[in-house]
């Protein structure tokens, strides 16, 4: 068992695909941010969130002054030439064992996120995955045929379809994003086959996705109030 | 035993906002009932609308007035930031107060402080006046500090315009709100932006 010592939070990036002229993190869903959310629902679960800015950073950085003045924003300047796994390598500053590594554009079920951060202590390496829905997939094959209830990966794959896409989270060591030139799931594929947890999550990365996670959003909170 | 205790990393800490929970020139110039007008001035000089040095003069030329026995005790009773100033207690040798202040002013919070300071220098004349020798560059404080030799690494914490050279010059700078949003500039500078004492002290901990 190895606790949790942080989240690292990856908002830099210029979100060109959604086309609003601010940071995905920042778009409002039933009047809150996107990074609003993920701050609430990680702050029960580790004691430090590093969140990582580049693409219109002002807005973050001010969204942080007055909502959440205890997490550690680190700026990535070079965000227009440089992609994700360079940003949660500077984010990693300051963080020594295990850290959980999420997009700033993912709208996560909080007792989805609290169970796969329990499970992250129990592994060297815990991958996230959800259903396959967004229209960028990155998706997995499982090699033990449990396809309704996985529990490991054996590959990432852009061009063949399966029913699980990479979530765009997990947990593991700082030391994984030393080379911070490639995309995050290519960072961690020399480690497949390993340990995968599903995680319930919606990202937002096109207006489509903004649509299907915002019903996701109106129906989840509707089960959950009723 | 913690990562900082470890590692030969050098912590410099702007004073004024940073260190102390209020600016503390305007606090000598409530002696002369012109704290609101150096607080703009203040105010003015953070958000490098007026250069340090010029700014670090005029005020000079107006608290210069107020008897140094007075600024130490004035001095003495401006707060701290509780867990920055245990951080600093607790790691001396590794801390560093990187302040445009002046020497003779501040030397109460610095005997407080226990660590060791690059200042501006002052001296008090014959006639009880201030007069101004240096001023700080505070990037060559971390030149002068990176020569010595002892550092691997050094950590530079600060709020206004004036601190840009020095978090820019810094391993690791950090821009740090905790009392006012720190100036476009210093975060322009930074690596990092902290807004709060506690989270500070937790990542200056882990480093």
């Amino acid at each position: 068992m190895q606790a949790v010592e942080g989240a690292v939070i990856a908002c830099a990036g210029l979100g060109s695909r959604l086309g609003m002229g601010m940071p995905k993190c920042m778009i409002e869903l039933e009047e809150k941010t996107v990074l609003s959310r993920l701050i609430e629902s990680l702050r029960p679960l580790v004691p430090r969130i590093h969140v990582v800015v580049g693409y219109r950073e002002e807005l973050i950085v001010a969204h942080c002054a007055q909502y959440h003045r205890d997490v550690v924003i680190v700026r990535n300047p070079d965000f227009r030439t440089t992609n994700t796994a360079h940003s949660i390598h500077l984010g990693s500053i300051g963080m020594n064992s295990k850290v959980l590594y999420l997009d700033g554009d993912l709208i996560i079920d909080p007792a989805s996120l609290r169970s796969f951060v329990s499970r992250g202590t129990e592994r060297p390496l815990l991958i996230g995955v959800t259903r396959s829905k967004s229209s960028q997939a990155v998706f997995v094959t499982v090699p033990d045929g449990n396809v309704m209830n996985p529990t490991m990966i054996d590959a990432f794959q852009r061009d063949t379809a399966t029913p699980w896409e990479w979530a765009n989270v997990f947990i593991g060591s700082p030391q994984l994003l030393k080379a911070g030139t490639r995309y995050v799931y290519e960072c961690i594929e020399p480690f497949l086959p390993c340990a995968v947890q599903m995680i319930d999550l919606h990202e937002v990365d096109t207006p489509e996705d903004l649509e299907q996670a915002k019903a996701w959003l109106l129906s989840h909170s509707s089960s959950t109030t009723a | 035993m913690n990562a900082s205790e470890t590692s030969n990393t050098a912590f410099c800490f702007d004073l004024d906002g940073t260190l102390t929970t209020t600016e503390i020139l305007p606090c000598i110039a409530a002696e002369l009932d012109v704290s609101g007008e150096v607080a703009t001035l203040t105010r003015l000089t953070m958000d490098g609308l007026i250069p340090f040095e010029d700014s670090m003069r005029l005020r000079t030329l107006i608290l210069g007035q107020v008897p140094l026995v007075q600024v130490h005790e004035i001095i003495a009773s401006v707060p701290m930031a509780p867990s920055l100033l245990d951080f600093v207690q607790s790691h001396p040798n590794n801390c560093f107060v990187v302040t445009g202040n002046l020497d003779i002013w501040i030397a109460p919070l610095i005997a407080q402080l226990g660590c060791d300071v690059f200042s501006s220098h002052a001296v008090l004349t014959d006639a009880g006046m201030v007069r101004l020798d240096n001023i700080l560059a505070k990037d060559e404080a971390i030149q002068t500090l990176r020569a010595t030799g002892r550092f691997d690494r050094i950590v530079a914490v600060g709020d206004g315009a004036n601190d840009a050279p020095m978090l820019r010059a810094a391993d690791i700078g950090i821009a740090y709100g905790g009392v006012h949003l720190p100036a476009t500039s210093a975060m322009q500078a930074a690596n990092m932006i902290i807004n709060d004492a506690e989270t500070l002290c937790k990542l200056l901990k882990a480093l």
